[in-house]
């Protein structure tokens, strides 16, 4: 059929009705538009309702998106596994369930918007100005953001392969100099990049109507006269169109031409992250939650670059099966935005960990961001803090700590005292203690008699053979005593004679007389 | 990559010659003459066999140690039998800003209890096998941890698998990690790059270190040193 054959009818004179006031202010000038610098970019997630159901899981299954109630319920939406099984949009969830195990999701409006905010938080890393479209597709301006990001193929695959991280399995591009016109690319999956007003009519020509989302009744009209793509729609005459059909509609293909201002409101990120992920069966072990930690850590540091910001602490919250929650406080040494760091940490932390109840939800929350602690200080040449595969120290203890509890490193510090087990500590490894230099310890080596490599927890009671201590046989006690009376001044007195002795087998000990209380014999250090 | 260059790297080594690898002087010159490499194997893994505590296993290494911590390498010390004390250790030339202790059965303890627990002097089974596994994978993750030196592990029951697998990660990591065990060990085939066995003699202040496997050939087998 052609179109001029369709066109004609649609130049009678209109039916009586005079047409909106609004129509002259549309119709009347195209202005020249401000955008024409501008390139948009725009993300179109067709699945995004299904994929954010089923991120959690690593293993795919036939799912779909159900509308409607009771038995006029129909597909809406299918992924990949679905569409394999031969299930179609449109179909009824009786005869997809026929065709082989399929999980069904109904939409949530709230919960896809809360989704989508999130979306956007993590989007502002790659420019200020993003807008969400609802329901599943986000614009990002991206003319300044090209040069940082290695041109729009960089951007492109980089986006892609981030997104993809996040959990998105299906993924569509649009660059346009109009963000409806590249929603609209982005939706007809036409990734090629349109970088003037000029192109766009002769790109959008091909491009069926259906991407202007219009209502069912409309749609129906237009294939009714026979028009079905966009370029057909525009050969239209302006002012007929605008009277037989909705004048939004030519304000909607003007916005797409750039023929008149189409202005978004920029998205304002949050500066704190909550967020997520429902897991499509019950988990018995924290192995099974690895990747939907990994997306969600991936999300948090998309968020936190966005921010210029990194986190200390991560909140963890298991959702179990019977309803309970449980909260996982995770503090870091050092504050990081760094996916495989906190990944790790968080592994470590979670495999110490018994799960009392199978786990249906896990979610993150960071309340408070740090700044970035400025790059002034920073060598030019040094590595970039997301590139370092190499760990420091406080990374590597942080990973230890995970696992091993938080008292279990420990440094060693010493202190001017003559009581043996005052003069050397060991200290519990804390933030202040691996980020503050160490104050020099001070060497007090010198000013003393020779000092065994080991202490005894405690000072070991030792048995007496013919008033002579005993360890693993009797003790030769050397000549030289060290006597070490002090510590009158805080209530642990201590008062002894310290001998170096020797056993049978060989071995070096530091023994001491108590002189104040017993006057028994000690085992107090080792020289190993 | 030349013939040399992988000679140079000291993972591969010609049997009936010294290991090429460059050795980390012992600071005992009796023994840096005896040690294949001219002192410990580095990277390696290196198994100290001693009967009696206080014989000076520990002080055999002190020395290296005391490089390493100068050359702002960290020394991690897994599930030491007690504290280290931190005036010995300044004697002999060691940084201690750069010792990291890692103690599990201290962190269990000192948790709920404020006093410090208390350890048998000599190491018995210990029962709790899981407390041994964490210690294993500590240790494990000190060795291949770049910036570490040397990482010391007074292990309780060891496996030759999971010694296999340290003497992997000192390859990884590029450390020196050094196992302090009881000489009845000495009978179990071990995967380590070099094995000491410490008697004292009985009368003198000496030590007898008898070299139980190294890799390529010592030129004697035992030497004396007052530690």
């Amino acid at each position: 059929m052609k179109l001029d054959e369709i066109a004609a009818p649609l130049q009678i004179p209109p039916l009586g009705r005079t047409a909106p006031m609004t129509l002259a202010s549309v119709t009347t000038t195209a202005p020249e538009p401000e955008a024409s610098t501008r390139l948009w970019l725009a993300v179109h997630l067709p699945r995004f309702t299904l994929d954010m159901a089923t991120r959690g899981n690593a293993e795919r299954k036939a799912c779909v998106l159900v509308d409607g109630e009771g038995a006029r319920q129909r597909i809406s939406l299918a992924n990949a596994e679905a569409v394999r099984l031969g299930i179609r949009v449109g179909m009824p969830l009786a005869a997809a369930h026929a065709l082989g195990e399929v999980l069904a999701f109904m939409r949530v409006p709230a919960a896809e918007e809360r989704a989508m905010e999130q979306l956007c938080d993590w989007a502002y890393q790659f420019t200020p100005l993003v807008a969400p479209v609802a329901p599943d597709g986000l614009l990002m301006e991206i003319r300044g953001s090209l040069g940082l990001f290695g041109g729009l193929s960089g951007l492109v695959a980089r986006l892609r392969r981030e997104l993809r991280q996040l959990g998105f399995q299906t993924i569509a591009f649009g660059t346009a100099p109009t963000p409806t016109a590249a929603m609209w690319l982005a939706r007809a999956r036409q990734s090629a990049a349109v970088e003037s007003l000029a192109a766009l009519p002769a790109a959008l020509s091909q491009v069926s109507l259906e991407v202007l989302d219009l209502p069912a009744k409309l749609q129906q009209d237009f294939c009714g006269i026979g028009v079905r793509t966009i370029g057909e729609c525009l050969r239209l005459p302006r002012d007929s169109l605008a009277r037989r059909f909705t004048p939004g509609l030519l304000l909607s293909l003007d916005r797409g031409l750039g023929r008149t201002p189409d202005p978004r409101a920029a998205f304002v990120p949050r500066q704190r992250f909550a967020s997520r992920i429902d897991l499509l069966w019950e988990i018995h072990h924290a192995q099974g939650l690895a990747l939907a930690m990994e997306r969600l850590l991936n999300e948090l540091t998309g968020v936190l670059r966005a921010q210029a910001s990194v986190s200390r602490h991560l909140l963890w919250q298991l959702h179990h099966a019977d309803g309970s929650v449980t909260q996982h406080p995770i503090g870091l040494l050092e504050p990081s935005r760094e996916v495989l760091h906190l990944l790790r940490v968080s592994r470590e932390y979670f495999l110490r960990q018994q799960l009392h109840a199978p786990v249906r939800g896990i979610s993150l929350e960071v309340a408070q961001f740090e700044v970035l602690p400025s790059a002034a200080g920073r060598d030019l040449f040094a590595r970039r803090e997301d590139s370092a595969e190499r760990e420091t120290l406080p990374r590597f203890a942080e990973r230890l700590r995970a696992r091993l509890g938080e008292r279990a490193l420990q440094t060693l510090r010493t202190q001017a005292d003559h009581r043996p087990e005052w003069a050397s500590k060991l200290q519990t490894v804390n933030t202040s203690s691996l980020n503050a230099p160490a104050p020099p310890a001070q060497d007090l080596s010198r000013r003393w008699p020779e000092r065994p490599l080991w202490l005894t927890r405690q000072p070991l009671p030792l048995i007496e053979h013919d008033g002579r201590p005993s360890y693993d046989g009797p003790l030769e006690l050397a000549n030289e005593r060290e006597r070490i009376e002090a510590g009158w001044w805080d209530g642990a007195q201590v008062s002894r004679d310290y001998f170096i002795a020797r056993n049978q087998h060989g071995s070096r000990l530091w023994v001491f007389r108590d002189l104040a209380g017993s006057r028994g014999w000690f085992l107090h250090g080792i020289f190993e | 990559m030349t013939l040399e260059e992988l000679i140079r790297r000291a993972k591969l080594w010609r049997a009936g010659e010294v290991a090429s690898g460059e050795g980390l002087s012992t600071g005992f010159e009796q023994l840096d003459a005896l040690l294949p490499g001219g002192g410990w194997p580095s990277p390696g893994l290196v198994e100290i066999l001693t009967a009696y505590p206080g014989i000076g296993a520990l002080r055999l290494v002190l020395p290296a140690l005391a490089k390493l911590s100068l050359l702002k390498h960290w020394l991690i010390w897994v599930a030491p039998p007690h504290l280290p004390y931190a005036p010995a250790l300044q004697a002999a030339g060691v940084e201690i800003s750069r010792l990291l202790v890692i103690d599990l059965e201290q962190a269990a303890a000192g948790a709920n209890s404020g006093l410090p627990a208390r350890r048998a002097p000599r190491r018995g089974k210990r029962a709790i096998s899981s407390v041994n596994d964490s210690e294993l994978w500590a240790f494990e993750q000190a060795l291949r941890f770049v910036d570490c030196g040397a990482a010391l592990y007074w292990p309780g029951q060891l496996e030759a698998l999971a010694l296999r697998r340290l003497q992997l990660a000192c390859e990884a990591g590029g450390s020196l990690g050094i196992l302090f065990r009881d000489q009845g060990c000495a009978a179990q085939s071990s995967p380590a790059s070099l094995r000491l066995a410490l008697n004292p003699l009985a009368g003198t202040q000496e030590v007898a270190i008898e070299i139980l496997k190294c890799r390529g050939t010592p030129r004697e087998r035992e030497c004396r040193l007052v530690l």
